[in-house]
């Protein structure tokens, strides 16, 4: 019948209904409401954002500064050795690699199996949908534990090898379902008509429906990708070997391992405290590639989560 | 839908459990009936005895898990592997663990069946929950090969103190680090330049200190004298032990040994701990005692003994180097140094034990061709005086020289601790040695060889102490553990938080009898019973 650039159809379902509020028509009690709400979540954002960049000042502080509690939001006693001395470690950047790889490796192994997963379950005429659904959600309410866990990691022979690090967990169940109620509200006149068109199943899948879905892919992306980043437990635990190491292990190493040592009481006289302006350089460095993504995926964020809201 | 949703959870229920239980099935392991060496000796050497360098016959492989310090993390080029494989002809592999979380991934291991054959950095007491597995050697039948472990044990005279590790069925599963005296390294250390300013002397007792604390407190009126860090519970442990009371560190267990009454008490409740509560909540009331001492990070005490807000803190040795003489700097004219461990109402008395954190060794070692080679081996590298001081200066020559007297220096390009600060390598670092694995205890000369001088003065002030005599076995059988664990943290919680209550004055010391009868009412009596009965059932079978 017409076209079959998707963009375009989309294009057309998007339209807004009707003209929107200009804020010269707001209430009295909207404009209260937003001065109030403005205020309220400024203070929200000074809350979240001191600890971030007092890490930062500190990463730039010298030693005693941070020690005698002189560090708030501004370096004291610039200096940029401590970045010098954290970047000529091999160690730390062997371990920043692994990271790197298995963060990519483990979020394309988990947006192909989700997408898939999610596909099939959009689709209300597939016998045993109930089945497959129930065994996804099942895993949220129950697992096997820990140790029956590694057994069965150990067992397939993946301890010390990446494949423990991508390979559980690969799907999300809760990006799952968002993923399938976004499929699900995509009109299903347009695969029909992709059908009629000579398109086959696999064909519709990757020419109309995903391109339709770079919102809902960037989102699941973002979710994958900063996970992955800052998962380190199942590098601990499947991981034996320090060159395999991803960096959050490196670094949970270097700050809980200084505050346990003392916690527990243990004579361990020549645990020696990491210096405070080590850590956070390393902190920084290590969510810096995160904080510097997530501004240019963010947009896609809401719209992703959201277009699966609602059903049509 | 809802009976096709209920039999999809059933058979899936049932499934986990049928895996469940196989996979546990296999864990038995029979190590009692070991005792015949024959065909387990491959490698071994048949002469081997205490003073012997070990080197196995043919070369070996041992697996090790390895707990990896973030300040020296492992590297395969130490000199250190080098070393090992070339005197034992053994090579170690390790299975590394970050430091961190180091008895989570222990546990797993060790539940999972799949454990290195040395299992190091266990502290006593930590060996119990795998003893009922018997995924753990019982290491106490097989001390016959570990000529240089027994000869230190006869030596020192530590049976009595070894005896303390024995489990229900008389043996024990932790082969500790042997210390030839008891070590104490934490007490308080105090900014002297303030004391020498005031005119006060170093205090000896817990009355000095207190007396001490006040006059700092007249001439800073609003300043807290002491904030302590490590939440209070070093200096606890320290009061406490010279009222004849545990707490703090010392808080282990619910249980207290009373040596005249020979029988166990329930600690949070005996008179002196109530002593203890007192003197804690004079310091506090008084003003003496920051109350945030409790609760705060290390980090903010260290702050505010740093910015001259305070002006006593717990300190080990390595605190004061690390710590507060580098920060306290700032401040002209501050020293800072610790004072010799106080004496109290008992006396000039210390509780301790010469034993370290140390080994466990899996059970499967004995099932193995290997298993008496492995055994010398570990026998020489954690405990032949050669392999001490092999694991904590290096080699002879290469990392340190020794004289004709004896004495031990490091290389001048070579640092460690205080030692040859700035030169360009690292002894931990850089070559693997002194690391917390390998090398602990040992004789006091070896220990104390590479202690500053200030360190070694205080240590001196610890040799007219008198001990605290040792708490007997009381070993509890499975189903005792399994009944103790249910009141055991509801009683120590409902301790420490009284505790801390009755110290900061949130709760009147009157009311102590009403404590007690929460603490009855939580279980005491039954728990103190079962403790005391497993004593004497004990102390029958094992005399």
């Amino acid at each position: 019948m017409v076209t079959t650039d998707p963009t375009r159809l989309m294009e057309r379902i998007d339209k807004p209904a009707g003209p929107r509020r200009t804020s010269l028509d707001d209430t009295r009690g909207y404009r209260i409401f937003r001065v109030v709400n403005t205020i309220v979540l400024l203070g929200v954002v000074a809350v979240t954002l001191y600890p971030f960049v007092n890490i930062v000042a500190q990463s730039f502080s010298s030693e005693i500064y941070i020690r005698t509690g002189q560090v708030n939001l501004v370096p004291r006693g610039f200096n940029l050795d401590t970045y010098k001395l954290v970047a000529s470690d091999p160690a730390f950047w062997n371990s920043y690699l692994n990271t790197v790889v298995y963060t990519v490796t483990a979020t394309a192994i988990s947006i192909v199996l989700t997408t898939i997963y999610a596909y099939v379950l959009s689709k209300h005429r597939l016998k045993g949908r109930g089945l497959l659904v129930g065994i996804a959600v099942f895993t949220m309410f129950f697992n096997g534990g820990l140790i029956p866990n590694y057994v069965l990691v150990n067992g397939l022979g993946m301890t010390n090898t990446i494949w423990a690090i991508v390979l559980p967990n690969a799907i999300s169940v809760f990006n799952l379902l968002v993923m399938k109620a976004f499929f699900e509200s995509l009109p299903s006149e347009l695969e029909e008509a992709a059908a009629i068109d000579g398109l086959n199943t696999y064909g519709i899948l990757l020419r109309i429906v995903l391109p339709l879905s770079k919102a809902v892919l960037a989102t699941m992306i973002l979710f994958y990708a900063v996970a992955n980043w800052n998962s380190w437990f199942q590098a601990f635990l499947y991981l034996d070997r320090a060159d395999m190491f991803p960096v959050t292990v490196y670094l949970r190493n270097m700050i809980a391992g200084a505050t346990s040592a003392t916690s527990v009481g243990a004579v361990e006289t020549n645990a020696v405290a990491i210096s405070a302006n080590i850590k956070a350089v390393t902190m920084v460095l290590t969510v810096l590639p995160i904080v510097a993504v997530y501004p240019f995926i963010q947009r896609y964020f809401v719209s992703g989560v959201m277009l699966g809201a609602v059903k049509q | 839908m809802r009976t096709k949703w209920k039999r999809t959870l059933l058979t899936l229920v049932a499934g986990s459990l049928v895996v469940g239980v196989a996979a546990c099935s296999d864990d038995g392991a029979d190590a009692g009936s070991a005792l015949n060496l024959d065909g387990k000796k491959t490698a071994s050497m048949a002469d081997y005895k205490a003073g012997t360098q070990f080197k196995a016959t043919e070369p070996l492989d041992v697996s090790l898990l390895f707990l990896d310090q973030s300040h020296y993390p492992l590297k395969e080029d130490w000199l250190l592997w080098k070393e090992i494989s070339q005197r034992t002809n053994i090579t170690v592999k390790p299975t590394v663990v970050p430091y961190s979380d180091y008895e989570q991934k222990r546990g797993l291991l060790i539940s999972s069946g799949d454990a290195p054959t040395i299992i190091s950095k266990t502290y006593p007491g930590q060996e119990e929950p795998f003893v009922s597995s018997g995924a753990i050697l019982p290491v106490s039948d097989y001390l016959d090969l570990m000529p240089n472990f027994k000869d230190k044990v006869e030596k020192w005279k530590l049976q009595p103190e070894l005896n303390t590790l024995r489990q229900e069925d008389g043996k024990f599963y932790v082969l500790p680090g042997l210390h030839e005296k008891v070590q104490q390294d934490y007490t308080l250390a105090f900014r002297t330049d303030e004391l020498q300013r005031l005119n006060l002397q170093t205090p000896k007792n817990w009355d000095d200190v207190y007396k001490v604390l006040k006059a700092i407190k007249a001439a800073h009126p609003d300043s807290y004298p002491l904030s302590d860090r490590f939440e209070g519970k070093s200096i606890l442990n320290l009061v406490a032990q010279t009222y004849g009371a545990q707490a703090g560190w010392g808080y282990v267990k619910n249980s207290i040994w009373n040596d005249q009454a020979q029988k166990f008490e329930f600690a949070g409740a005996t008179a002196e701990y109530k002593e203890v509560v007192g003197y804690f909540h004079k310091l506090v009331s008084e003003g003496l005692m920051d109350p945030e001492s409790f609760t705060q990070k290390d980090d903010a005490a260290i702050q505010k003994f740093a910015a001259g807000k305070s002006y006593a803190i717990s300190s080990n040795a390595q605190n004061i180097v690390n710590d507060y003489r580098p920060n306290v700097s700032k401040i002209p004219g501050a020293t800072v140094a610790k004072i010799p461990v106080p004496a109290g109402p008992k006396g000039d008395v210390l509780r301790g034990s010469r034993l370290e954190n140390g080994l466990m060794i899996s059970a499967k070692l004995a099932q193995s061709d290997k298993f008496v080679a492995t055994m010398q081996f570990i026998d020489w590298l954690w405990y032949a005086d050669e392999a001490q001081e092999f694991t904590k200066w290096g080699v002879k020559g290469t990392t340190y020289d020794k004289d004709s007297s004896g004495k031990r220096t490091l290389k001048p390009e070579i640092a460690f601790g205080g030692i040859n600060v700035g030169a360009p390598k690292n002894l931990q670092r850089d070559f693997g040695f002194q690391g917390g694995v390998f090398s602990y205890g040992g004789p006091t000369e070896l220990v104390q060889s590479m202690f500053t001088e200030e360190e070694l003065g205080f240590q001196k002030t610890l040799a007219d102490k008198k001990q605290l005599p040792l708490a007997p076995p009381a070993p509890l059988s499975e189903e005792e553990r399994e009944r103790v664990g249910l009141s055991e943290t509801p009683l120590k919680d409902l301790v420490t938080q009284s505790t801390l209550q009755f110290i900061l004055g949130q709760r009147d010391l009157s009311t102590w009898d009403a404590y007690v009868k929460e603490l009855e009412a939580k279980g005491m009596n039954d728990y103190i019973e079962l403790v005391n009965s497993a004593y004497k059932r004990y102390k029958e079978k094992n005399g």
